[in-house]
C-alpha cells in the first residue's frame, strides 16, 4: 500500500474511504505492487463486496486545483503523467498529444472576466486537463460510445473501440483531447509499464488516472504536485476534500457557460 | 445495361485511363497515409479536419441537389426536366460515394468503421449522417437504374419504384440537414453553433450542386451531342439564382448577429476568415475572391440576356461551384476550428499527400458517374 | 521425384516446428510461481479460471468480456467455476501464463496476428 502517499497520517479516515470508493481493497495492493510484472497469480484472493457492477452516478471525481499554489516554473505533474500513462512527445505542436499542461489565463478562461485583474492572476499559469464534464459533449458527439461516462463520472475512453474520426475533438470546447497522428511508442523516450501505449489513429485524453484508482492510488498529478495545490476527491460527498474546498473557497469551472458542468474546478 | 459503358470512342478511353491514372496516384498517397498516419496531412491537433471534411460537406450539397430535379419531374410533372432527371440522380449516386470516400479517408482507423453499425449511438450525429447517406445512396441508385432499364425496354418503370422516388425527396433535404447538424450541435465552435446552418447549407447546396448539375449537361451536350433542352437549363438557372441570393442573404444575416451583437466569441471565426486575426491572414484572400466570385455569377445569372448565352452560363456556373466550394469548404471548416478553444490560432495548409488522396476521390466519382451517365446517355439516345 | 524431395524439405522442420510448439504449450499451460517448486505434471485446475479446452478455442472472447465489463461497466472481479476469485485484466492471464513466449508461440503457429502488443507491453518487453 505505500503507493498511496497522501497526508501524514498512514491510514486516516478519508484515505479508507478512498480506496473503498476507488473500489479496490485488498486486491489493490497486491496490484499496486506487481505493476505489469507476471510474477504471481491473483486466484484465491478475499474481494470485498465491491465486485457487483458499481451503482452508475453515486460516485463523482472531480478536482480542485488551488491555482494560487502552483508555481509558475513547476512542471512536475504534466511530466508525472505523462510519463506514467505513456504520453508521445514528438516536440512539435501538429503531432502533440498532451493530456495535461499549462496555458495562460486568457486561454484557459477566455470566457472569464480579464478587465482589471491584478497582473499577478493574469500572468500566472493554470493547468487545463479533460474536465470530466457531467454533461459532455465529446460523449455525445461520439459515434460508437468509444468515449463514454463511467459510473463515476469519469469521460473514459476505449481505445479498442475508437474509430478516430475525431468528432469528440471538434466537440470538446477545451481542447483536451489529442489524436495520435502518428504511431505513438515513436514519441515515448522512457516507457512506463504502468499503462498500455496507445495505437496510431485514435483519440486520447486524460483519464482522471482511472488506472490508479482501480489500485487505490491517487491521480499521479495530483500526487507528484510538490505544493499539494491539487485535491481530488468525491463531489458528490459532502464531507469530502474537495467539496470542503468548495465551500470555503470562491472557485471557477472553465467556460460555465456552456452548460458542460465540468468537474474540475479552480482557485483564482 | 452496364455493356454500354464498354463501348465508346477514343475520346471517352483517354478520359477514363487518366481518371484511373489519378485514382492509382490517390491510391499511393492513401497507402503512405495508412501507413504513416494522418499525421501526413496538414491537419494537427488543433485544426483536426481539413480537406477530406471540407469536400464532404461540399458533396453532401451536390448530392442533395438532385432533388431540384427530382421534385419538379416527379411530383410537379415538368416534361421539360425529363431527360436531365437522371443525369441528376447518378450525380447524386456519385457525390454521396464520394462523400462516403471521403469520410473514410478521415477516419484513423478506417478498418474499424463497422464500429458505428455495431454499437449504433443515436446520441450522434454521425451516426445519423452514415444512415441517411447510405440510404439516399441506395435510393438514387436503385431509382436511377430502374427508370432508365424501363426506358430502354420501352415499358413504364415499375410502380413499386414510384415511392422510392418520392421519398428521395424529403431524403436529399434531410442529408444536408444532418451534415449540418453534426457541426451545428457543438458547444464551443461558434462559426458553427447557428440555427441557420442547416438552412445555408441547403441553399448553398441548391446553388452549388445545381450549378454542377448544369454544366454537367453542357459537358454531355460537348462530348456526345445528347442535349438535354436548353428549356431544363434555363429554369435550373433560376432554381440556382434564388438559391445563391438566399445563401449569401443568409452569409449576410451571420455576420450582422455577430458583428451586432459584438460577443468577440462569435465574431472571431468571421474576422479570421474576412478580415485576419492577429497577424494570421491566409485565408482572407480565399474569402474575398469566393464572395465577390459568387456575387459576380449572380448578378450574371439576374441579367437576361446574359443567361441564355451557354457560354457565359457556364461562366456564372462555375464561378458559383467555386465559390461555395471555397466558402462551405476552406471556410466553413476551418474557420470552424480558428480559434481553437484556447483561443489560439494554427493555421492550415493541406499537404501533396493529402492533395493526391482527395484528388484520387475525386477521380472515384467521376469515373463512376461518367459511366453510370454513358450507360444513360446510351439509354436515351437509343443507340 | 523433386517434387517430392521438396515436400519433404519442408515437411520435416514443419513437423519439427510442431513437435516443439507442442512441448512448449504443454508446459505454457503449466502455472508457474516464482520461488516454488517446478509444478507438478498434472495441472490443478482449481487456479485456472476455466477449463484448458474451453480456454483454448475462447480465450478470445474471454478477454472481450473481461474487458468489456471491467473497462465499461466497472465489474473488475471475475468469479471462476470453482468459486475461485480474478481481477479481470490482462496481467492475471499474464501473471500465471508466466513463460514469455506463452502467447506467440501459439499464434505464430496458427498464423493469426492479435493486435494486443500494439498497446498492451507484451511480456517480451517485461524486465
Amino acid at each position: 500500500m505505500s503507493s498511496v502517499a497522501h497526508g501524514d497520517t498512514v491510514m486516516n479516515k478519508e484515505r479508507r474511504d478512498f480506496i473503498r470508493k476507488a473500489g479496490l481493497g485488498v486486491l489493490a495492493g497486491i496490484c499496486a505492487t506487481s505493476g505489469f510484472l507476471p510474477a504471481f497469480s491473483l486466484e484465491e484472493t478475499i474481494l470485498p463486496a465491491w465486485d457487483e457492477k458499481p451503482v452508475p452516478g453515486k460516485i463523482r471525481w472531480g478536482m480542485v486545483i488551488d491555482t494560487r499554489k502552483c508555481l509558475g516554473e513547476c512542471n512536475e505533474c504534466v511530466a508525472r503523467c505523462h510519463h506514467v500513462h505513456n504520453v508521445p512527445d514528438f516536440g512539435n505542436r501538429k503531432d502533440e498529444v498532451k493530456w495535461i499542461w499549462k496555458s495562460g489565463y486568457g486561454n484557459v478562461f477566455p470566457t472569464s472576466t480579464s478587465q482589471f485583474r491584478s497582473s499577478e492572476v493574469l500572468q500566472r499559469s493554470y493547468l487545463a486537463l479533460c474536465n470530466h464534464c457531467a454533461e459532455a459533449p465529446c460523449t455525445r458527439a461520439c459515434p460508437t460510445e468509444a468515449t463514454f461516462k463511467r459510473w463515476d463520472g469519469i469521460v473514459s475512453m476505449d481505445y479498442h473501440r475508437c474509430i478516430g474520426c475525431r468528432f469528440c475533438m471538434a466537440a470538446c470546447p477545451y481542447g483536451s483531447r489529442s489524436f495520435n497522428w502518428r504511431d505513438p511508442r515513436e514519441g515515448i523516450k522512457e516507457a512506463s509499464v504502468d499503462y498500455p501505449t496507445r495505437e496510431q489513429g485514435v483519440v486520447e485524453k486524460c483519464n482522471f488516472c482511472s488506472d490508479r484508482l482501480t489500485k487505490g492510488m491517487l491521480p499521479a498529478c495530483v500526487e507528484s504536485c510538490p505544493e499539494k495545490a491539487l485535491v481530488f476527491g468525491d463531489l458528490n460527498d459532502p464531507n469530502s476534500d474537495v467539496r470542503a474546498l468548495l465551500e470555503s473557497n470562491s472557485t471557477m469551472q472553465r467556460k460555465p457557460e456552456l452548460g458542460t458542468k465540468p468537474s474540475v474546478f479552480y482557485i483564482i | 445495361m452496364i455493356e454500354k459503358a464498354l463501348k465508346g470512342n477514343r475520346n471517352y478511353w483517354l478520359w477514363i485511363a487518366s481518371l484511373l491514372a489519378v485514382i492509382t496516384a490517390g491510391i499511393v498517397s492513401y497507402n503512405s497515409q495508412r501507413w504513416f498516419g494522418l499525421t501526413v496531412t496538414g491537419m494537427g491537433r488543433d485544426v483536426s479536419w481539413g480537406l477530406y471534411i471540407a469536400q464532404f460537406t461540399f458533396l453532401v450539397g451536390v448530392a442533395a441537389s438532385a432533388v431540384m430535379v427530382v421534385l419538379p419531374y416527379y411530383l410537379h410533372n415538368r416534361k421539360e426536366f425529363s431527360k436531365t432527371v437522371i443525369i441528376g440522380e447518378f450525380m447524386a449516386v456519385s457525390a454521396t460515394l464520394m462523400c462516403l470516400l471521403f469520410i473514410l479517408a478521415d477516419m484513423g482507423r478506417p478498418d474499424r468503421v463497422l464500429n458505428v453499425l455495431l454499437y449504433p449511438s443515436p446520441h450522434a450525429m454521425v451516426f445519423w449522417d452514415v444512415m441517411v447517406l447510405n440510404g439516399y445512396f441506395m435510393i438514387n441508385l436503385v431509382s436511377g437504374w430502374t427508370v432508365l432499364g424501363a426506358e430502354r425496354r420501352g415499358v413504364p418503370p415499375p410502380s413499386w419504384v414510384k415511392p422510392i422516388i418520392y421519398l428521395s425527396i424529403p431524403w436529399a433535404v434531410s442529408i444536408h440537414t444532418v451534415t449540418a447538424f453534426l457541426y451545428a450541435g457543438l458547444p464551443g465552435r461558434h462559426l458553427w453553433l447557428t440555427a441557420v446552418l442547416a438552412p445555408r447549407f441547403l441553399a448553398s447546396a441548391f446553388a452549388a450542386g445545381t450549378s454542377l448539375l448544369i454544366l454537367v449537361t453542357l459537358v454531355i451536350k460537348r462530348t456526345t451531342g445528347f442535349d438535354t433542352g436548353s428549356d431544363a437549363r434555363e429554369k435550373l438557372a433560376v432554381i440556382v439564382t434564388y438559391a445563391g441570393i438566399v445563401n449569401f442573404f443568409l452569409l449576410g444575416t451571420e455576420f450582422f448577429t455577430a458583428f451586432y451583437s459584438n460577443v468577440p466569441s462569435h465574431m472571431h471565426s468571421l474576422q479570421y476568415l474576412f478580415f485576419g486575426l492577429e497577424g494570421h491572414y491566409s485565408l482572407v484572400p480565399f474569402m474575398w475572391f469566393s464572395l465577390l466570385l459568387g456575387l459576380g455569377s449572380l448578378v450574371v445569372l439576374l441579367l437576361p440576356g446574359m443567361k441564355r448565352s451557354p457560354k457565359w452560363l457556364a461562366a456564372a456556373c462555375s464561378g458559383l461551384v467555386v465559390s461555395i466550394w471555397i466558402d462551405k469548404g476552406a471556410g466553413l471548416i476551418l474557420g470552424g476550428f480558428v480559434p481553437s478553444p484556447l483561443e489560439e490560432i494554427v493555421d492550415y495548409q493541406p499537404t501533396l499527400t493529402e492533395v493526391g488522396v482527395t484528388l484520387g476521390i475525386w477521380a472515384i466519382g467521376l469515373l463512376v458517374l461518367t459511366l453510370l451517365l454513358k450507360v444513360a446517355v446510351s439509354v436515351k439516345s437509343q443507340e | 521425384m523433386r517434387i517430392k524431395r521438396n515436400i519433404l524439405f519442408i515437411a520435416i522442420p514443419a513437423l519439427l516446428v510442431f513437435a516443439v510448439i507442442g512441448f512448449l504449450l504443454q508446459s505454457g499451460n503449466a502455472v508457474e510461481t516464482p520461488g516454488a517448486p517446478p509444478p507438478p505434471v498434472a495441472v490443478d485446475s482449481t487456479k485456472c479460471i476455466a477449463q484448458t479446452e474451453y480456454m483454448r478455442s475462447n480465450h478470445m472472447k474471454v478477454l472481450n468480456e473481461w474487458r468489456h465489463s471491467s473497462v465499461r461497466e466497472g465489474n473488475r472481479v471475475y468469479t471462476a467455476h470453482n468459486g475461485s476469485r480474478f481481477q479481470k485484466s490482462l496481467n492475471t492471464c499474464l501473471g500465471c501464463h508466466s513463460n514469455k513466449l506463452f502467447c506467440f508461440n501459439c499464434h505464430m503457429y496458427a498464423n493469426v496476428k492479435p493486435k494486443c502488443w500494439n498497446c498492451h507491453l507484451s511480456p517480451m518487453e517485461t524486465p
